[in-house]
């Protein structure tokens, strides 16, 4: 008998994720329950199974933090555009002021 | 089955609003269709890479140079993905890399174009990258599955440079006489390259991919979005547009279809577009030089005993 990972896909527009385990002696017995324990009431419309031990992943999880400061891929670094904005609103009036007095 | 009966459930499933899934039966013409715009949309994102990859030199700062760069390894990320959904439906990656190289495929209008200044790179991120976002977003509906899904992740990244993008733009624009003279200038040159990035008006009754719902939404019908949403704030910057110039009628922002001097991207369709040919010839050279890099990752580790 094996562990078998279960993945679930809720929609076609949802990627598969991860929903839970089954053990079974092979591939098509761990479908088989993963549809009864998971797909009970039509939480999903796929199923994929895989053996716990075809799983592979980082042992040290400190190895997934990113190396250095790269704030700059975050949403958060580019915030300060709402006062940009109105900068260059009030810099683009002065210009069209002095365009429209020449 | 016959391959009408199949055809006729496959049209009905699409017209209910169905989607379709790799191993699914297909149509050869939708297989093929979708192939070849995705095949294209891989081709654009990591030929787009190259004309930022041009200005990455001239970043004013340290800070500006490195969020650039990470918004070009974003580019070069989502032709991976795109290149991953296209080679499930019979293409190799290495045949796709070939035919872009070698000038067989196509790569979208707007990274034909020359960068200039740093002006550019507020246009690309801004005003292009707004365009893009406006076409991917409809194509999150996709009817093929792994498209839309793939499509996501993309959009939020370009979410994140649009507001990179804009960024830069403000900056220029509430800047010194020559920082605003750079956007000008900038957006003199770009704005009928990205008048034709949506494309001529679609042909509803021909395109399949319409008809198949790969598409979601027509040409013309994008391209007014996109005037809508960013016309109206290009002129509260003060800028000017060259032509087609957009005008005003009630809540939209139209441009007139004999104001569109479509010669351009028809060169571009051909191939022949100002820097089709140094870009591609980047593009490959960039392949080889790097060919030792794929070597070695296609080999298993070695672990010292």
């Amino acid at each position: 008998m094996d562990v078998y990972e279960v993945f679930k896909r809720s929609g076609h527009k949802e990627p598969f994720a991860h929903a839970g385990a089954v053990i079974a002696p092979d591939s098509e017995m761990a479908l088989i329950m993963a549809k009864e324990c998971f797909l009970r009431r039509r939480e999903g419309e796929h199923l994929w199974v895989t053996r716990r031990s075809d799983i592979h992943s980082f042992s040290d999880e400190s190895l997934l933090e990113i190396a250095a400061d790269k704030s700059y891929r975050f949403p958060e670094a580019y915030r300060d555009v709402v006062t940009k904005r109105e900068k260059a609103k009030v810099r683009a009036k002065e210009v069209m002021a002095e365009r429209n007095a020449s | 089955m016959t391959y009408d009966e199949k055809l006729a459930r496959f049209n009905e499933h699409i017209e209910d609003g169905g989607k379709v899934e790799t191993n699914d039966w297909m149509p050869d013409d939708y297989r093929r269709g979708v192939l070849k715009f995705v095949e294209m949309h891989a081709n654009s994102e990591i030929m787009g890479a190259l004309p930022e990859r041009e200005c990455l030199p001239i970043a004013p700062s340290l800070r500006r140079k490195m969020s650039l760069a990470a918004k070009i390894q974003d580019e070069v990320g989502h032709a991976q993905l795109l290149y991953r959904v296209a080679e499930d439906l019979g293409k190799s990656r290495d045949t796709m890399f070939h035919d872009l190289v070698t000038g067989r495929s196509k790569f979208h209008n707007v990274f034909h174009y020359p960068v200039r200044h740093w002006g550019d790179v507020a246009i690309i991120g801004w005003l292009i990258d707004g365009a893009a976002l406006v076409t991917q977003a409809a194509l999150r509906d996709s009817s093929y599955a792994p498209y839309a899904r793939v499509l996501k992740r993309i959009c939020a990244e370009e979410q994140l440079h649009l507001r990179h993008g804009e960024h830069i733009t403000m900056e220029l624009s509430a800047g010194t006489d020559e920082q605003r003279a750079m956007f000008q200038e900038a957006l003199d040159r770009w704005w009928l390259p990205i008048i034709h990035f949506f494309g001529p008006r679609s042909n509803v009754a021909k395109d399949l991919l319409l008809r198949w719902k790969v598409k979601t939404r027509t040409n013309e019908d994008l391209r007014q979005e996109f005037l809508d949403r960013y016309v109206p704030k290009i002129l509260e910057l003060g800028y000017t547009f060259p032509t087609p110039v957009p005008y005003r009628d009630a809540d939209d922002y139209l441009v007139r279809d004999e104001d569109i001097d479509w010669e351009p991207l028809n060169d571009i369709k051909k191939n022949q577009g100002p820097e089709t040919e140094r870009r591609l010839t980047w593009r490959r050279d960039i392949y080889e030089t790097h060919r030792w890099v794929r070597d070695a990752m296609a080999e298993p580790a070695v672990h010292a005993a």
